[in-house]
């Protein structure tokens, strides 16, 4: 017996997670054309030659992802449940003295996505849950070409992790669903490069371009649990393998000093996501019922505008504000479950203590403000309004000598 | 350091001042019954409208009904209650029904089996219906208190206004205070007896589907001036006392698993793969010129038809292969040939017709079930990430037996009903969740 055709599982975009230090969030997630930390092994290996320390700093933004959906004509709110996802950043920065080389080290956390919508919601069928984790290693090198201009770059080592969940339109006696599980890792390689110019005491610059990472999972376990009747549909054991292309990021980052007080900073970031045309999954055993599924995405290059400062209150003490624009990478009728992305605007707040001398105490905070949006998926027809809201609070260590 | 303490307690308390606050969406002030007043709604009809499911009634087809769904809506913009004549937990299983067993695991058949326990039927009855001919009535466990779904399965368009009907009908019996043989009340008397401000009425999908699932044999078609002549009444009188309505039309049969599941093309492979010689089915037609002729891909056959008859000798008239001779042909009962379908079609259009003119003069609103359910067998119909279709089984849509719903169905009807009314009326009534609602169940 034919079964109606497995929707096509997907699993989707603006997971792109922009927390990759304290001091850069606090002021709207800026930094490619300063010098503030050892961060700047993400933000631009090309400014950590100029850094004018060592560094070993660790942080994390426990961040919460408020989505919610109603359907089309309907009056039901449907709530992702309160999970809290960390995403980290660790950096180490070292060069010898009177060296124009530095060396550095970053794991971070640049892609990511933490969704749970429950087993009962009305998008049961697209999707359950996810919980997409993407982990980059870094060892990068930089030199300073001149007292003005330094270079550098990394070799970007990513491993990945998901987990999807999904039911399956097929009851039991008891009326509950099937279920799909794909679960697996993967990885990928890139890499990231930057050059930073000190214009003046006044003037930074910084460009930084972080490559495309293809990152596969292989092998992945493709659980299904069905009615006994129909699991011949969905052979066990099963695997899946799935390929997806994390984008490139281009960004100019400047730097701005009024007074040796304040700093001004601006990014403005442009993300290669048309890379994203699709996502195939690939079982190792097929059936009639159980095809590989292409996916369309068709994702289209974003832009993220980025504003921030920090003042220097007292000798101990900074305080941050920043905020921003991103454009969505997804595209009308595109938008799924698994990140309801939309064009957000984000308002970010950080204090930075010094602690002791060689210590840094910084806190931060954000507030996305996903806008909402109102969609019928081409793939599924699921039609209704994602609004998202987003908190992240963080907190970071940061020793310097 | 103290500094520092402050400006942490003042971005900490912002932070959690946000935090605790998820988007609200809903405009719960755009949902409105507009100018419709679903204080006392009642929902006329036959099994579709009772919940029938799996050929059987039972107490969660009941519970799945497609008005007790639009009910459950209708409660969230100011409806009252609605009150199903349910079978008790005691006496679930109703009138018996299909359950799914499995699958034949050479040809991938489904195999079901009737549930025969829990039921509440109270014994047969034989009634004369003239003075050579007379039916068995099954009885059921009377049900008794408030009724809002007067679904009764069955029930043609045609019976509707026959003070008689109840003692013919054992589910029009079980809501009736009296007893077969002794009822007397009409079934459109009955259910305007009690005040109401909203109405559903699906009726007259029998007068046409009787004949049609009988393959053109067991049952005759309603006259259609007759037909006419009946809505014309019967909606005359549920508007009688300024209550609004939906109504809807009657689908294609053709569109319908019941027809669409044993095909011409299956049944002929299936007696090939014994014997290969074999090139073609033989079936009896309606017609008296050609009473028997060679089958087509344009005759349907019913999806009860047992195809272990093929070829045997003893079945039909006997002694010749049966279905495979022209002496011994698939009988009249089991195809629609495709005479009849034109024939039924011609019915249906003019029902149809006649049901949209007279909604159209009182202002009520219409599901077209006829165009709806046309456009899925076409097309399907993607619902939440589910792709549902005309398929028997696997559609997701049909229940067990190739005519009824199943609950996921019956609120996706639910929808489109709901749809209708909010367009006639200005309402602005929630609609359900498709996906809260199951489609067939597999052991």
């Amino acid at each position: 017996m034919l079964l109606a055709s497995v929707p096509a599982i997907t699993f989707a975009q603006g997971f792109q997670v922009n927390l990759h230090g304290q001091k850069q969030i606090g002021m709207g997630h800026t930094g490619t054309g300063l010098l503030q930390d050892g961060a700047s092994v993400l933000f631009n290996p090309g400014a950590v030659a100029m850094l004018p320390e060592n560094y070993v700093q660790a942080g994390v933004s426990p961040l919460l992802f408020k989505s919610a959906f109603v359907p089309s004509g309907s009056n039901t709110q449907y709530d992702v449940a309160n999970k809290v996802a960390t995403p980290f950043t660790t950096y180490a920065v070292w060069g010898p003295k009177n060296s124009n080389f530095k060396f550095g080290m970053g794991v971070y956390t640049p892609f990511g996505g933490l969704t749970d919508w429950g087993n009962s919601w009305t998008g049961k069928y697209s999707l359950e849950s996810l919980d997409l984790k993407a982990i980059y290693f870094q060892p990068t090198v930089s030199y300073k070409l001149t007292n003005r201009v330094s270079i550098g770059a990394g070799f970007v080592y990513n491993h990945a992790s998901v987990n999807l969940k999904r039911a399956i339109p097929l009851s039991t006696s008891t009326s509950a669903d099937g279920q799909a599980e794909l679960d697996g890792g993967g990885h990928g390689f890139g890499w990231n490069a930057g050059v930073f110019v000190k214009a003046s005491d006044k003037l930074t610059l910084g460009l930084n371009y972080r490559s495309q990472v293809n990152t596969t999972v292989k092998d992945g376990n493709a659980i299904f649990t069905v009615p006994s009747s129909v699991a011949a549909n969905f052979p066990q054991p099963n695997t899946f393998t799935a390929s997806i292309p994390l984008p490139s990021t281009t960004t100019l980052g400047i730097g701005f000093y009024p007074t040796n007080k304040w700093t001004v900073a601006l990014d403005a970031s442009y993300v290669n996501w048309d890379a994203y045309k699709e996502l195939s999954f690939d079982y190792a055993n097929n059936t009639a019922t159980l095809q590989d599924t292409h996916s369309p995405r068709n994702y289209k290059n974003a832009v993220a505008l980025r504003l921030g400062t920090e003042y220097k209150a007292t000798n101990l003490l900074a305080v941050r504000l920043g905020g921003g624009y991103a454009s969505t990478p997804v595209q009308d009728g595109y938008v799924t479950p698994e990140a309801p992305d939309a064009n957000r605007v984000f308002f970010t707040a950080g204090l930075g203590y010094k602690a002791a001398k060689h210590l840094d105490l910084d806190l931060s905070f954000e507030y996305e403000d996903v806008l909402s949006r109102t969609q019928t998926n081409i793939e599924s027809n699921l039609s209704g309004t994602f609004k998202t809201n987003v908190f992240i609070p963080g907190i970071s260590l940061v020793y310097h000598w | 350091m103290k500094n520092f303490k402050s400006y942490t307690y003042i971005l900490f308390a912002g932070l959690l001042a946000v935090a605790s606050c998820k988007p609200e969406i809903v405009n719960k002030a755009s949902f409105s019954a507009g100018s419709a007043d679903f204080t006392r709604y009642i929902s006329v009809g036959n099994s579709l409208t009772a919940g029938y499911a799996d050929g059987g009634l039972y107490r969660e087809g009941q519970l799945n009904s497609y008005p007790s769904i639009i009910a459950k809506q209708m409660a969230q913009v100011g409806g009252g209650a609605f009150t199903q004549p349910l079978f008790t937990e005691a006496q679930a299983n109703g009138s018996g029904y299909l359950k799914l067993t499995g699958f034949d695991p050479a040809t991938g058949s489904p195999i079901t089996a009737p549930v025969t326990t829990g039921l509440a039927v109270t014994g047969q009855l034989t009634l004369p219906t003239s003075a050579t001919t007379s039916v068995v009535v099954t009885t059921y466990t009377k049900y008794t208190g408030d009724n809002n779904n007067y679904g009764v399965p069955g029930i043609k368009l045609l019976q509707a206004t026959t003070a008689s009907y109840g003692n013919y009908n054992g589910y029009f019996d079980r809501l009736l205070t009296t007893s077969t043989p002794n009822n007397n009340v009409a079934y459109i008397d009955f259910v305007t007896a009690k005040p109401f401000t909203f109405f559903t009425d699906w009726l007259g999908n029998n007068d046409a589907l009787g004949y049609a699932t009988s393959g053109g044999a067991g049952d005759v078609l309603t006259d259609k001036a007759t037909f006419t002549a009946l809505y014309q009444a019967t909606i005359a009188k549920l508007t009688a006392t300024g209550a609004k309505g939906a109504v809807a039309t009657i689908p294609d049969v053709t569109t319908i698993p019941y027809f669409t599941t044993v095909t011409y093309a299956a049944v002929l492979a299936g007696v090939k793969a014994k014997v290969p010689t074999i090139t073609d089915l033989y079936i009896a037609t309606p017609s008296e010129a050609i009473p028997v002729r060679k089958a087509t891909a344009s005759d349907l056959i019913v999806l009860t038809f047992p195809t272990s008859l093929m070829g045997s000798t003893t079945a039909g008239v006997g002694t010749y292969p049966y279905g495979l001779d022209p002496r011994n042909p698939i009988e009249s009962k089991y195809v629609l040939d495709a005479t009849e379908i034109a024939n039924v079609k011609d019915y249906v259009t003019n029902y149809n017709n006649t049901i949209k003119t007279v909604a159209a003069s009182k202002g009520l609103a219409v599901f077209d079930a006829f165009t709806f359910l046309t456009n899925v067998k076409a097309n399907g119909l993607l619902v939440n990430g589910v792709s549902l279709n005309s398929g028997f089984i696997s559609g997701g849509i049909f229940s067990l037996d190739g005519v009824h719903l199943t609950p996921r169905g019956y609120s996706v009807v639910a929808n489109e009903f709901i749809k209708a009314i909010n367009t006639t009326y200005g309402a602005n009534v929630p609609l359900a969740d498709v996906s809260a609602y199951s489609g067939v169940k597999f052991p």
